[in-house]
């Protein structure tokens, strides 16, 4: 399946530098729409709206750890909420140990990237989960 | 094993950490040159990260608990340019653009050493980085740490990594 380069996606984490980095990464890929939120607690409302507007969200690459509300604790909303349990989320995290992995499939995430990744690396986890 | 010893061993990761974090990330090598203890709390950059780490350390059977630092400073020259780099723009003064840039690289290098640790018998919490910056800024270091510090060679100019650890 071709990815669709108008696919609205929401680039969720707390340094702006890391959600410079994933924009230029998306971008590179092909990707034009998409939307920032400097954490978990931002993310959240902003997807509830999305839907309201009959806009929602199509795919969030989120962050693990933020000071608000952690990527963990937005995926958790997510699955948890009818409209939104089947949204592809691709999580992404600095610390690299095999327990986080476990948590976040066990918590339904899509896909899961370690820091640091280029965007070959990127692409090829974005086509897994959309493939 | 001794402390010293620890700390030697507790090093590597950082220094691997490091390497491909720059290659994956900044698009550069980095050629780490001989550590040596470091005398003063002066930093040899003008942007500084600081990244603290605590946990215990298990060794023959003992754990014991331990306290780290990780400091990455960079000249301006250097950091505008890791900076550019990173984010695919360019940047010739220090702003809040660049401001978490190296931050986010502590982060990243502490999340990667804190997997090889975790084989090596540490455990380990990562604090939240935070930026000193200002030409001749200083370190608060722990009290009683030994800190060794690294020069490291880049294309896009020096930096220098320092590292202290202790153990209760």
């Amino acid at each position: 399946m071709a990815l669709n380069a108008n696919m609205k996606i929401l680039v969720v984490d707390d340094m702006a530098t890391m959600r410079k980095i994933i924009k230029n990464m998306l971008g590179q890929i092909g990707f034009k729409n998409i939307t920032e939120a400097d954490d978990g607690a931002t993310a959240w409302p902003m997807i509830e709206n999305a839907l309201q507007t009959n806009e929602p969200y199509q795919f969030i690459v989120s962050d693990w750890n933020m000071p608000q509300m952690t990527g963990l604790e937005l995926l958790k909303k997510v699955r948890a909420t009818e409209q939104t349990q089947k949204l592809p989320f691709l999580m992404i995290t600095a610390e690299a140990e095999q327990g986080n992995v476990v948590i976040a499939v066990k918590a339904g995430v899509s896909n899961f990237i370690v820091k640091p990744f280029s965007a070959q690396v990127l692409k090829e986890k974005i086509d897994k989960i959309f493939n | 094993m001794t402390a010293k010893n620890n700390f030697i061993e507790f090093s590597r990761p950082f220094i691997e950490a490091a390497k491909n974090v720059f290659e994956t990330m900044v698009f550069t090598k980095l050629d780490p040159q001989k550590p040596t203890i470091k005398q003063d709390n002066r930093s040899k950059g003008d942007v500084s990260a600081v990244l603290g780490l605590n946990g215990e350390v298990e060794k023959d059977g003992e754990k014991r608990p331990y306290r780290a630092m990780l400091v990455l400073s960079w000249p301006y020259d250097t950091y505008f340019k890791v900076a550019s780099a990173m984010l695919m723009d360019t940047f010739t003064e220090y702003n809040d653009e660049i401001q978490d840039v190296g931050g986010e690289i502590a982060n990243m290098i502490m999340g990667n050493a804190k997997r090889d640790l975790a084989g090596l018998g540490y455990s380990s919490n990562m604090a939240i980085p935070s930026m000193i910056e200002g030409s001749g800024h200083t370190i608060k270091y722990p009290d009683g740490t030994i800190v060794i510090l690294i020069p490291i060679n880049s294309a896009h100019g020096p930096m220098y990594m320092e590292l202290c650890y202790s153990e209760a």
